[in-house]
């Protein structure tokens, strides 16, 4: 295979993993973020692709696309962010499961793997020192009195 | 066993299982299995593509490709948001030095300016305003682990397949794949004035594209300046926002939201 087509068929291969990763992120995860970091990796799948058919046309458009994708994902990253945003507002946390109310009226709500126990929850475990030595001997004028508050 | 269409579905199960073994399934067990799958997979696909020629080129792209996949399966799995923002990070890096391995030097520097540099930078900064603590309990289960691997693999695999069967046939007669040569790439693509052919193009011929999209920012800056600013007590204007269907009004808050 000449060394051009090589190179176009490896760029499109690594541009449609990227894409297939990027889709696995977010069909599955159930943070914001991490959703929407996942949507950037596709775009930047399709990047990829496109650089790789400029290089293989000698053409600029390929290129020019890619730049305009990047300043239309930084749009899209900040208004993203700020429904991101006004969302934790309203439920404290970045779980996409806690807005199941907005699913189609005939959908059931789902959740199939029960969220595993927090370990916040749980009181923390302070280590216990055995006692040593004498407890010293305090005077009361120290106890008593506070030069600076 | 040497025939490229089984070494490629081998890929692809392996591809599949190892995925959703290192997606977050509320326990640790299967991870390190699905590591040493997907591992395989990956080096079972890397010796199926076809070779550039040039040992040199090989393997600087083979070591590109290779980081730009393993951090992003990695930005996928990992548990903790903020480590799946530094493996994005090195995703994109590894997408910069396969620009600039094609010879788009702008757009190399430019996705490490904009998106490394500014895109990132905000989703940490959002990350560590609304989720300090790292790692919290929804990150550790995923939603559908295993149907959403085979369907992102399936995808993969059928691209990938379309791809080989493309380029491995000679094509219709009367059009054939031609690449550019080596003289069209040094006076056009390749050129030594790269960026100052990029800016003639861009505003030359995509003038009106560049002006909708400065445009565009504007609006999107300001857009999310009142998005955030309308979700504050006291700001409401009058009318304006509907009634708010927050579960937090309409539903007791629960942990996993039960079929009804």
């Amino acid at each position: 295979m000449p060394y051009e087509v090589a190179l176009l068929n490896n760029y499109l291969i690594v541009g449609a993993l990227l894409f297939g990763i990027g889709m696995i992120g977010f069909l599955s995860r159930r943070n914001m973020i991490v959703m929407f970091l996942s949507a950037e990796m596709m775009l930047q799948g399709v990047s990829l692709s496109l650089v790789a058919w400029s290089r293989f046309h000698n053409h600029f458009g390929g290129q020019m696309l890619v730049l305009f994708i990047i300043a239309v994902a930084a749009c899209e990253a900040a208004i993203a962010l700020a429904l991101v945003t006004t969302l934790f507002r309203r439920s404290g946390r970045l779980d996409i499961a806690d807005w199941h109310a907005l699913r189609e009226a005939n959908q059931p709500p789902f959740c199939d793997e029960p969220l595993p126990e927090d370990p916040s929850d749980r009181p923390p475990q302070w280590p216990r020192l055995a006692p040593a030595g004498v407890q010293p001997e305090i005077p009361r004028e120290k106890t008593d009195y506070r030069p600076k508050v | 066993m040497t025939d490229p269409h089984r070494i490629l579905l081998l890929t692809t199960l392996l591809g599949a299982l190892g995925m959703w073994l290192m997606l977050p399934r509320g326990t640790a067990r299967g991870r390190g299995t699905g590591i040493v799958l997907a591992t395989i997979a990956l080096g079972l696909g890397a010796s199926q593509v076809p070779r550039l020629g040039v040992w040199l080129d090989d393997s600087v792209f083979l070591v590109l490709a290779a980081a730009t996949v393993v951090s992003a399966a990695a930005a996928v799995t990992f548990r903790n948001p903020l480590y799946c923002a530094i493996w994005f990070g090195q995703t994109l890096l590894g997408t910069a030095g396969l620009f600039l391995f094609t010879g788009a030097q702008f757009l190399a520097v430019a996705t490490i300016v904009v998106y490394a540099g500014a895109i990132l930078v905000t989703f940490l900064f959002v990350l560590m305003l609304a989720q300090p603590e790292g790692k919290s309990v929804y990150d550790r289960v995923s939603w559908e682990a295993l149907i959403s691997a085979v369907t992102g693999i399936v995808i993969v695999g059928i691209l990938s397949m379309t791809i080989g069967r493309v380029f491995a046939s000679p094509g219709p007669p009367g059009e054939p794949l031609a690449a550019a040569t080596a003289d069209e790439l040094a006076s056009g693509v390749l050129t030594a004035a790269h960026v100052a052919r990029l800016g003639g193009e861009l505003f030359g011929r995509h003038l009106i594209a560049v002006e909708v999209t400065g445009t565009l920012l504007l609006v999107a800056l300001v857009g999310a300046a009142v998005i955030v600013a309308q979700g504050r007590e006291g700001f409401r204007v009058q009318g304006s926002v509907p009634e708010a269907d927050s579960p937090s009004n309409s539903e007791p808050r629960t942990l996993n939201p039960e079929p009804s």
